[in-house]
């Protein structure tokens, strides 16, 4: 199978769902490429017998030939093929969401981000919330390799669905409701995540990156995250970060600014890319985001910042940089 | 010349204008009887053609637009969905645009989302639904033998609902407006202004809303069309396999779209009113709006697949010549998938976190409908095995379609168990896959279906040249433009996205798939134009030209409008084919109906298992009725979205109006004689009632269609139960809340008491007892306006307030609908009670009040559900 | 109208075996969803749904195949051959046996595998 992957350039990408990274992922693609065979076979035999009968031996082969073909090609051959893949599938559900035996974490699908709290408690259900508490952060999820950690899903907006091919199947996040994703990476690396439900006009937007580390690496990065912003609060861009505002939205854990409305930017600059994973993770980049908000991200909650002066953006983009 | 003047007033009620002139040598009212007269004498059959072509001439002029008669309604028909259709593709191939190169700006993300959402919207409810009623309104009655469906005028208000709903929808996109939501608008992402600011989701909503009663008109209309207006002979099992799918789409379609209704109902008041069903801060369930949507939805996929399907059921024998194999199996496959496809809706919804082991129902149910639809592929296939086979370009459509469908067949056994699901769903994969079904499963077949019946239409072939040319082009392009999107999907692509980065291996498929869908768009104009191009001086295609051997190759060319010389009698499944000399029998006017001897347009009701004949039923003719009816209906629905509620409830009574004109002057007529000679010794019934009257069986499906909508939103009522902590919620400790029990009580009691007032008052009126008869209508109508107030002023008076929790809003919706249908009941009884004063009803001539009273029979069951589950299930747990 | 048999075949009988699939399919996933609802305890055992469900499949499976047996020997008994396409009632009644016969197969098998999540899925994960 992985030979037939080769040829292909997806297959060794951080967002396919052939090249697995992960328990789930991997269960299913080996589904998806047995079905492949099959159905190629099949699709080979029915327009095979088809130009066979209709252009290489056109002649009339009599109604008992076409009914015996009826009620074995069109008869029994499924029944026999369906039942077996359906027995396949169906047993496959249970273990994909089986208990978890590592963290848990909460994933919150909004407009148009993914808020992350980790070593969260609560369960699934309708009608309730997502679980308070927890280590924040934000479009970067960080998981224990070999472990099954727990994904509580939830949305206070409009429906989202993390995917994370490399990893698993993808789960809604529906406002209201807390869904529950069980996954098993195997695979240290980082993946892609996106937001697989449209949710409005940066719906495209809206990725986040998955980084599988091993178990006590996870332990220390949670804790790091987990620390106050050891940053200055004495220069030009601290000044303007909170003259401007930004404060009202974001929150800087060890500096005045506590808003909850964006992304916790406490330990941004750890994060590889800004903006829910649109660009990558960079002095100018946060320039350009602040300044030209909407060109990168039509469609984003925040205002554009455009009308501030270059070096007041450069002094907050450089600020920012150092959020370790 | 007394008979002509009386002759003249019927015309006028059959909606004809006073003022036309009719020939006197037509001698109208005055021919003797068909049994009586010499078929063989060419003046008799001269005579009998001139008065049948002055019956069934289309109207001249600007008048050509009131007509009525299933030619030149299906032609609107076909031509409007092509016209929507080629708009969508358009819309299609801007989408390919900007997806053809990463990080591309050639739209909006805003306009993408408008365009998409069109696409998918237009394609999905003005395409492919609308494109299966209108072949079927042009089919249908030719294939059976038939001059006209029982219903035309329902045919022509259909048609002009679609096109106004239709209009307003696109319309949309050229002012921004248009919804951005995508074709299924799923809340809360549609329903809050915070999200969805502006009129797009309405217009969605209430353009669509509006079509949707289209398509119930048309399946009403199909459904008495296929059991009732059959030729003579033609038991169930010798129907063409067309008419087997028309059955089943028509009834899937009532019980289909009335849920979607339901949710539109709900959508439409929580964004006009704020009832707030599916926000979860008052306790409603965005989730509800997805189980209607899909239940809908699912269904929608057979019923745009089963039709197309079925015009390769026609084709396919005529060139492998030979009848199909397996009648029966397509029989089998047709109803089998019919209901199949009702349990697979939650295969859209296998992410959105519901037990594994309630996805596992729908994986089952979504598997198992593969049997059904792989016993019709191979039915084809042993056809073609079993004939011998002559090629052409009908036939390699038919090619086509197969070599596609069946690989989206086989994807959609793949995403049909939900672990795969789960990473291909909401990807291009999906789309690859819905794209493989629809296409192959239907634009293909219907194309098929042009090159092969245009010669019936247009009086000529289409060009083989052409033909090949464009099947070329769609076929590889096709192919091209969808294949590497299941490659995009798997490798990380989601749907709906205006754009995606570089890099991650998704430039190249997007590239090749952009490419393909200009050639695939370059083989359908190719069609296009093979369609519209002048042809003038080219010859006249044979009659029956590729030999088919079903009924609807009677057809003359250049065609007539009365649809049939005369009625034949069938004796085989494929008359043409195994019945000597019929066209010639039929051409010679030798069966039934040769004539319209008092100038009316007719057509034979026979019974539903044999086809035996019951009745030779008046259809109307042309009138402006239906296009008022439908304009005036069509801007409540406008004025709606925009909230100009005066003006809507203005034209709310116009429509009432022009529906209440239309069945006064054109329904329910009174025969100037009880019977008629038919021809070859067989005497008919002119008028029917009850069961026997096409009019019953239309109520009767209709209401079976209603009442799939009415259960719809007590479906909603007990999934709020299901999944809120306590339903009905503690608003305040301590408080119960509820409409209470002693209102609802007493509507109930009204409601029964005026159901009994509609049964008696249909007995009495048949024992002759007038006062009686006119007393129980008027008192049952009073009754019933003080049951649906009595309905209404429980929630009233008890302080249910809709706005602030989704259990009184689900109270009140239920209220409301009751009441509603109680005034309709009322105005049916006083309409009942005016027709009875005019002397338009009588002892014998009843339909209308047998009608209603069926009518009732659903309302008392409404209203029993109705208080039973506000009033008493809440008292039960 | 000799058509040679016991029961009268019309579009109601033929669509009966589909009619119950549809009844116990709707009944099926209805208890599971709402011995599920709230979805919090999934990995509780649901084991009293399951044999409702359980005891419904036979039921269902009864039925249908008392229909089958019903169809096929009516169709047997009285000489029942395809491809039914004669012009008396009797061969419209056989096209009619047949054609239960076969959708009460299709309908058997539905019922077969709606039940197999019942039985390979014991919780509400």
């Amino acid at each position: 199978m992985i030979f037939v992957c080769a040829g292909f350039a997806g297959c060794t990408s951080p967002q396919s769902a052939l090249d697995p990274a992960g328990t789930e992922a991997e269960t299913v693609a080996t589904l998806f490429w047995v079905m492949l065979v099959g159905a190629i076979l099949i699709w080979l035999a029915v327009i095979g017998l088809s130009v066979f009968a209709t252009r290489i031996r056109p002649k009339a082969y009599g109604e008992t030939a076409g009914l015996r073909l009826i009620v074995w090609g069109g008869c029994v051959f499924p029944v026999v093929v369906l039942t077996a893949l359906l027995v396949w599938g169906l047993q496959m559900m249970p273990p994909m969401r089986a208990e978890a035996n590592g963290p848990t974490i909460a994933v919150s699908g909004e407009r148009f981000w993914w808020r992350v709290a980790y070593g969260v408690e609560g369960e699934p259900g309708v009608s309730k919330t997502l679980p308070e508490g927890g280590t924040p952060s934000a479009n970067e999820i960080w998981l224990p390799a070999g472990q099954r950690t727990e994904l509580l899903l939830g949305s206070p907006d409009v429906i989202h669905s993390l995917w994370v091919p490399s990893i698993a199947g993808k789960m809604d996040a529906i406002p209201g409701r807390v869904n529950r994703l069980v996954v098993e990476p195997t695979k240290p690396g980082v993946y892609n995540g996106v937001c697989a439900e449209f949710c409005g006009d940066a719906h495209a937007q809206m990725a986040l990156r998955v980084v599988v580390v091993p178990a006590d690496e996870y332990e220390a990065y949670v804790a790091r995250q987990g620390a106050p912003a050891s940053v200055e609060t004495g220069n030009a861009g601290f000044r303007a970060f909170m003259q401007n505002g930004c404060d009202a939205c974001h929150a800087v854990r060890g500096t005045g600014a506590a808003g909850e409305v964006g992304p916790d930017l406490t330990h941004l600059a750890s994060r590889r890319t800004i903006a829910a994973a649109t660009l990558p993770m960079s002095r100018d980049n946060l320039a350009e985001f602040i300044g030209f908000t909407h060109r990168v991200k039509p469609g984003v909650q925040m205002p554009s910042y455009g009308m501030l002066a270059e070096e007041e953006i450069a002094a907050i983009a450089g600020w920012l940089e150092t959020l370790q | 010349m007394s008979d002509v003047t009386l002759d003249r007033s019927a015309t006028r009620w059959a909606g004809k204008r006073d003022d036309d002139d009719v020939p006197a040598e037509l001698n109208f009212g005055n021919v003797p009887p068909a049994s009586t007269r010499n078929q063989e004498d060419p003046e008799v059959r001269a005579g009998q053609e001139a008065r049948l072509r002055h019956v069934w001439a289309e109207p001249k002029g600007w008048r050509y637009w009131s007509a009525v008669n299933n030619t030149e309604v299906g032609l609107w028909y076909t031509a409007t969905s092509f016209a929507f259709m080629l708009f969508a593709g358009v819309l299609g191939l801007m989408i390919r645009v900007q997806l053809a190169a990463p990080d591309n700006d050639f739209l909006t993300a805003s306009f993408y989302n408008q365009v998409y959402t069109l696409h998918g919207t237009v394609m999905m409810f003005l395409f492919a639904v609308p494109i299966f009623e209108a072949v079927a309104i042009i089919l249908l009655p030719q294939m059976l033998g038939a001059r006209d469906l029982p219903f035309p005028r329902l045919s022509a208000f259909g048609y002009w609902c679609f096109l106004i709903g239709g209009v307003f929808v696109c319309g949309s996109i050229f002012f921004g407006a248009a919804p951005e939501g995508g074709w299924f608008m799923y809340p809360p992402l549609t329903t809050q202004e915070r999200f969805s600011p502006g009129y797009g989701a309405d217009i969605w909503l209430l353009g669509l809303s509006f079509i949707e009663v289209a398509s119930i008109a048309a399946a009403v209309e199909l459904i008495v069309g296929t059991l009732k207006c059959r030729p003579p002979g033609m038991r169930l099992n010798l129907m063409p396999l067309y008419a087997w799918y028309v059955l089943v789409v028509a009834g899937m379609i009532l019980f289909a779209f009335p849920p979607l209704i339901a949710g539109d109902i709900l959508f439409e008041l929580e964004r006009l009113f704020n009832w707030p069903f599916f926000d979860p801060e008052r306790g409603g369930d965005p989730m509800l709006w997805q189980h209607l949507f899909w239940i809908f939805g699912h269904p929608e996929v057979y019923i745009v697949f089963l039709p197309a399907i079925a015009l390769l059921a026609m084709i396919v024998p005529t060139f492998a010549r030979r009848p199909i194999v397996g009648y029966s199996f397509i029989v089998l496959a047709a109803v089998g998938t019919g209901f199949l496809s009702f349990g697979l809706w939650v295969h859209h919804m296998f992410a959105t976190g519901l037990p594994a082991i309630s996805l596992g129902f729908f994986s089952a149910a979504s598997e198992a409908v593969a049997i059904p639809t792989a016993v019709q592929i191979f039915v084809f296939v042993a056809t073609l095995l079993a004939g011998r086979v002559i090629y052409s370009v009908p036939m390699l459509f038919v090619s086509g379609a197969l070599a596609i469908f069946v690989i989206g067949g086989l994807t959609g056994v793949m995403v049909a168990l939900a672990p795969f699901d789960w990473q291909a769903h909401d990807t291009y994969f999906v789309v690859g896959h819905l794209h493989y079904v629809l296409i192959g499963g239907m634009l293909f077949p219907v194309v098929a279906g042009v090159y092969y019946f245009w010669p019936m239409m247009g009086g000529r072939r289409l060009s083989d040249k052409l033909g090949k040319i464009a099947f070329w082009l769609m076929f590889v392009g096709f192919n091209t433009a969808f294949l590497p999107m299941h490659w995009s999907g798997l490798v990380g692509m989601p749907r709906r996205v205006w754009t995606y980065p570089a890099d991650i291996g998704l430039d190249l498929p997007n590239l090749v798939s952009s490419v393909g869908a200009f050639v695939f768009a370059a083989g359908f104009v190719t069609v296009v134009w093979d369609v519209l191009r002048p042809r003038n001086g080219e010859p006249y295609a044979d009659r029956n030209t590729w030999n088919a051997g079903t009924l609807e190759w009677l057809a003359e060319v250049p065609d007539e409008a009365w649809g049939v010389r005369s009625v034949p009698i069938v004796t085989s499944r494929y008359p043409l084919w195994e019945q000597k000399n019929l066209m010639a029998d039929v051409d010679m006017g030798r069966f039934y109906m040769p004539d319209a001897e008092e100038g009316k347009r007719e057509t034979m009701v026979t019974s539903v298992l044999d086809a035996e004949p019951v009745q030779c039923l008046r259809v109307p003719g042309p009138t402006f009725m239906t296009f008022w009816a439908a304009i005036f209906l069509g801007a409540v629905f406008i004025l709606a979205t925009f909230h100009l509620w005066t003006l809507t409830l203005a034209t709310a009574v116009l429509a009432t109006g022009a529906i209440l004109v239309w069945l006064w002057r054109g329904t329910a007529l009174q025969p100037e004689k009880d019977e008629k000679d038919v021809g070859l010794g067989l005497k008919l019934p002119l008028y029917a009632s009850g069961p026997k009257s096409v009019g019953w069986w239309a109520m009767f499906i209709t209401m079976t269609g209603d009442a799939t909508a009415f259960v719809s939103l007590v479906f909603g009522y007990f999934f709020y139960f299901t999944v809120s902590p306590v339903f009905p919620p503690p608003m305040m400790a301590g408080e119960e809340i509820g409409p209470g029990l002693a209102w609802p009580l007493v509507a109930l009691a009204l409601f029964a008491a005026s159901w009994l007032a509609a049964i008696f008052a249909r007995n009495t009126n048949k024992a002759a007892s007038l006062g009686t008869a006119r007393l129980l209508m008027g008192a049952g109508a009073l009754l019933s306006l003080a049951a649906s107030a009595a309905i209404l002023w429980g929630p009233y008076v008890t302080g249910l307030v809709p706005t602030v929790h989704v259990y009184p809003a689900t109270v009140w919706v239920l209220a409301i609908w009751t009441a509603c249908h109680g005034a309709a009941g009322a105005l049916m009884l006083a309409y009942c009670l005016a027709r009875s004063l005019a002397g338009r009803m009588t002892p014998t001539h009843d339909i209308d009040i047998v009608n209603v009273a069926l009518y009732w029979h659903f309302m008392a069951g409404t209203a029993l559900v109705t208080v039973a589950t506000i009033a008493l299930f809440p008292l039960a747990v | 109208m000799a058509t040679g048999n016991k029961t009268r075949d019309t579009l109601w009988t033929l669509i009966a075996a589909p009619t119950i699939w549809a009844v116990h399919f709707a009944l099926s996933y209805g208890s599971v969803a709402y011995g599920c609802a709230p979805n919090e305890n999934v990995f509780a055992d649901i084991g009293g749904f399951r044999i409702f469900v359980g005891g419904l499949t036979v039921v269902a499976l009864v039925g249908i195949g008392f229909i089958f047996a019903r169809a096929l020997g009516e169709w047997r008994g009285n000489g029942g051959r395809m491809p039914h396409d004669e012009d008396t009632a009797a061969v419209r009644e056989r096209f009619l046996e047949f054609s239960t016969v076969l959708l009460a197969g299709l309908s058997f098998i539905a019922v077969i595998y709606t039940a197999l999540p019942v039985a390979l899925m014991a919780d509400c994960r």
